[in-house]
């Protein structure tokens, strides 16, 4: 029989413990009661439910189940206590999904709507720049996360998780095609038309009142861009949420072609200021010069006595119809 | 032919000049274009042509009020001609005046106005003399039209200052000079005898002959009639911007302002709410509802952001007075708004054009992008465009970084008002011209074809008149080829929408003109 080798090394602690239980199933109670507790488990309610377990073994667990990232551990505001409760998200789904992995999504979740940048994600997660695009480019294969670039600074990538919606803030209100961060001139057109028809027609009902005065007539023409807003999401003609704002760049943009004028007045019933747009005809309705070839002439600068470009042979008079 | 390349305001003016007076005037008008002030000799050398020519052409643009003279500077024995700028510009408005006069008074006053303005500068009894001769002519009447009529007509408009005396010629210091008269004594017709004037109407004169104020001479008053054409298109705005009888009103208070402010000035004299009120009354058969929402309409005008009336005061009820200044910027920014809606084709160039104009501050790509709701690409290449053709102004900002390595700079878009409405004048000066340039040239080179033409159809009306036989008829029009009509047909179809090219861009050209003059004005 050879005596123990003293120059092995002693074997691991074992895991049985003092009331029998395996490590297993010590797990498995404190996922127990980790469900049991939603809001969190201190360290006063694990003791009280396994006096018995060591306390060393309870922290290998908990720092076990952490890092597989079922657990997340907090520290509570008032008594600085540590305290653990049960993460319910989809790094638990994953499997096969390495530490480093989860580390990164973690992160990428806690970020919510509004991404995280690549740099972010470095240094909290503290990973070198290669393994974090490695595995940048795997959960992306696993259609796990996405990025998307922001509005305010489209080189730098966001990454969020696949089934998020982005947040108004990164990509500029709903005029960013998501994808292609492409800007929908097709949506802006329709719902600026929209609009114009909507305050078109609104003058044309005031203008039946002409027996009660110009005022009245004026002042019924307005609408405000509440009103416009919620008129316009009742017609459904965008998948998604119109806001107030959104309507009001529409609107404004309207102004800055000339077909709207927009006025504050004051809501009835609280002192907030609201905006009024009315449909206004443009005191000169056209350029007169317009109407002439040489009004709209693209080389007209160019066009004297001499030279290619003469009157005397201009081609755009002899196609005027 | 002197080769003399003039600016498109001149070029306009040598085109009418040549247009109505004919080639030798116009050669002499265009020497005086280009160079302000000419002597007699200094024309004559210019133009290479004969001292006779030269002087039956400045007779008679001084005869049209379109050329002026003074004593030379150096040398008081010599004189200056120098040509009246505005005054052969308002050349192409002759039509407009008589449409104008013809609107406001009556066919009596449009013939009196009609033959000041052939002659250029008349006598009263002359101007009566003819406009009594024509009239006749025009009617088949035995009967002879009162020159008393005529007369009183004449009254009205020096009343109402379509039509202003020349300054008369006086010795000063041995210098004969022009001198205008006082502002009271501009409008004042002497008393006429008529008789004499009836007499020789009833022995068919051509000519007048000796008569009692043959120094008393008057010419038209431009610059009333251009009030005039301007206040049609105030009144215009007036009622598109509200409704008609805002437009009635509208036209009402005018009317109060210009008997208030004898002057040109930026900003009118306040006429009170009063007064416009009596005057609504007075006019009451016009419109029923202006009586009765009379607040109302006045309202709805001062509270306008066009400016059309803006409210200085409180006594009286109100005071009320027209920023001339301000109304025209408005009137201007919409003409420019429409060129650059038509010239750039789309939307989105207007849209960024207007919100660089309205905001106070410099805008950049950036911003532009947000607010007028463009693609970026679009941003870039609309308002790059908009930049070369000059209705946007660049300006650079650098940031203040260190010295070290490159710096970078901010480019800021704005829009120098003043600078643009002159681009854009000059290009409708220059769609004027080109119009008078091109009609003329194609009826020139066209004109054996056309004068066949003429003919053609001269003897067509004539077989047709006798009751010729058909065959005859389409033998006689074969004569004239398919391609021929058809080229004939082009050729007049151009030429008549050549014809109202000039007076369409008189409209934008007033606006702008107008624009630049008020707010020049302190």
């Amino acid at each position: 029989m050879a005596s123990a080798n003293s120059d092995e090394p002693s074997p691991a602690a074992s895991t049985v413990n003092d009331d029998g239980r395996s490590e297993a199933e010590i797990e498995a109670r404190m996922l127990e009661l980790l469900h049991q507790f939603p809001k969190g488990i201190s360290n006063k309610i694990l003791d009280t439910d396994m006096p018995t377990v060591n306390k060393q073994i309870k922290v290998n667990i908990l720092n076990e189940l952490m890092s597989k990232g079922k657990v997340s551990m907090f520290k509570a505001a008032g008594t600085q206590e540590l305290f653990w409760c049960l993460k319910s998200h989809p790094t638990s789904r994953i499997k096969g999904a390495d530490n480093e992995e989860r580390v990164v999504l973690g992160l990428i979740e806690e970020a919510g709507n509004k991404g995280i940048w690549t740099k972010d994600i470095r240094i909290k997660s503290s990973l070198s720049q290669a393994t974090l695009n490695k595995v940048l480019k795997a959960l992306e294969g696993k259609k796990v996360i996405k990025f998307v670039s922001s509005v305010s600074a489209p080189k730098i990538k966001l990454y969020m998780l696949f089934n998020l919606q982005p947040d108004r803030s990164i990509t500029g209100r709903l005029w960013y095609n998501n994808e292609n961060n492409e800007f929908e001139s097709e949506l802006v057109d329709l719902l600026n038309h929209q609009c114009f028809e909507m305050l078109q027609q609104q003058k044309e009902i005031a203008q039946q009142k002409q027996n009660e005065g110009p005022v009245t007539v004026r002042n019924s023409s307005f609408l405000s861009s509440k009103e416009i807003c919620q008129v316009s999401s009742d017609m459904k003609l965008v998948k998604f949420n119109l806001t107030v704002e959104d309507i009001e760049t529409i609107l404004d943009a309207l102004v800055f072609e000339g077909k709207v004028e927009k006025s504050t007045a004051s809501d009835g019933n609280c002192n907030e200021k609201v905006k009024m747009y009315r449909s206004v005809a443009q005191p000169v309705p056209f350029a007169s010069i317009t109407k002439t070839p040489c009004g709209v002439c693209p080389v007209i600068n160019k066009c004297g006595k001499v030279g290619a470009i003469q009157p005397k042979m201009c081609k755009y008079f002899n196609e005027w119809e | 032919m002197s080769s003399i390349v003039l600016s498109p305001f001149n070029q306009t003016c040598y085109q009418l000049i040549n247009k109505y007076f004919g080639e030798i005037v116009g050669e002499v008008a265009k020497f005086l274009l280009s160079r302000r002030y000419g002597t007699l000799f200094n024309i004559k050398t210019g133009t290479g042509m004969s001292l006779w020519d030269v002087k039956r052409a400045l007779a008679v643009l001084i005869h049209q009020n379109l050329v002026e003279f003074q004593a030379n500077e150096q040398n008081p024995n010599i004189v200056d001609y120098s040509i009246i700028y505005h005054n052969a510009y308002c050349l192409l408005r002759y039509a407009k005046y008589l449409y104008t006069i013809k609107r406001i008074f009556g066919s009596s006053e449009e013939v009196l106005i009609e033959i000041l303005l052939n002659i250029g500068q008349a006598s009263a009894s002359n101007v009566i003399f003819h406009s009594a001769n024509k009239l006749n002519k025009a009617i088949d009447d035995i009967k002879v039209i009162n020159p008393s009529d005529l007369y009183q007509s004449f009254q009205k408009l020096a009343a109402n200052n379509f039509i202003i005396r020349c300054p008369k010629i006086e010795i000063v210091e041995n210098m004969p000079k022009l001198l205008e008269f006082e502002e009271k004594d501009k409008f004042i017709v002497p008393q006429l005898e008529m008789e004499p004037i009836a007499k020789l109407l009833r022995e068919k004169a051509t000519q007048i002959g000796e008569h009692s104020d043959s120094e008393i001479i008057w010419r038209v008053n431009h610059q009333r009639f251009e009030v005039e054409l301007r206040n049609v298109i105030l009144v215009n705005a007036a009622a598109r911007r509200v409704d008609e009888t805002t437009g009635k009103l509208y036209h009402l208070i005018l009317k109060l302002w210009r008997e208030a402010n004898p002057t040109e000035a930026r900003v009118s004299n306040a006429v009170s709410y009063t007064l416009v009120k009596d005057a609504v009354r007075k006019n009451d058969g016009g419109s029923p509802m202006l009586m009765e929402h009379f607040d109302q309409y006045l309202r709805v005008l001062y509270e306008d952001s066009t400016g059309l009336i803006s409210r200085v005061g409180d006594s009286g009820g109100g005071q009320f007075a027209v920023n001339y200044a301000d109304v025209f910027e408005n009137f201007a920014c919409s003409i420019l708004d429409s060129v650059v809606l038509e010239r750039f084709g789309s939307k989105k160039a207007l849209r960024i054009f207007r919100l660089t104009r309205m905001q106070k501050f410099m805008t950049d790509q950036d911003q532009m992008q947000k607010l007028a709701m463009v693609s970026p690409k679009d941003a870039k290449t609309l308002s790059y465009k908009l930049m070369k053709e000059g209705f946007l102004q660049l300006h650079e900002q650098k940031k203040a970084t260190s010295n070290v390595g490159p710096v970078k700079s901010f480019n800021l878009f704005y829009v120098n008002l003043p600078e643009v409405v002159r681009g854009v004048l000059e290009t409708s000066y220059k769609c004027v011209s080109n119009a008078l340039e091109r009609q003329a040239h194609d009826l020139t080179v066209n004109k054996c074809l056309l004068e066949r033409h003429a003919d053609f159809e001269n003897i067509l009306e004539q077989l047709r008149g006798e009751d010729a036989p058909d065959n005859e008829i389409a033998e006689f029009s074969d004569s004239m080829t398919v391609a021929d009509k058809e080229l004939v047909a082009k050729v007049l179809k151009l030429c008549d929408r050549l014809k109202l090219v000039p007076i369409q861009a008189d409209e934008t050209i007033l606006i702008l003109e107008n624009y630049l003059k008020f707010h020049s004005m302190p």
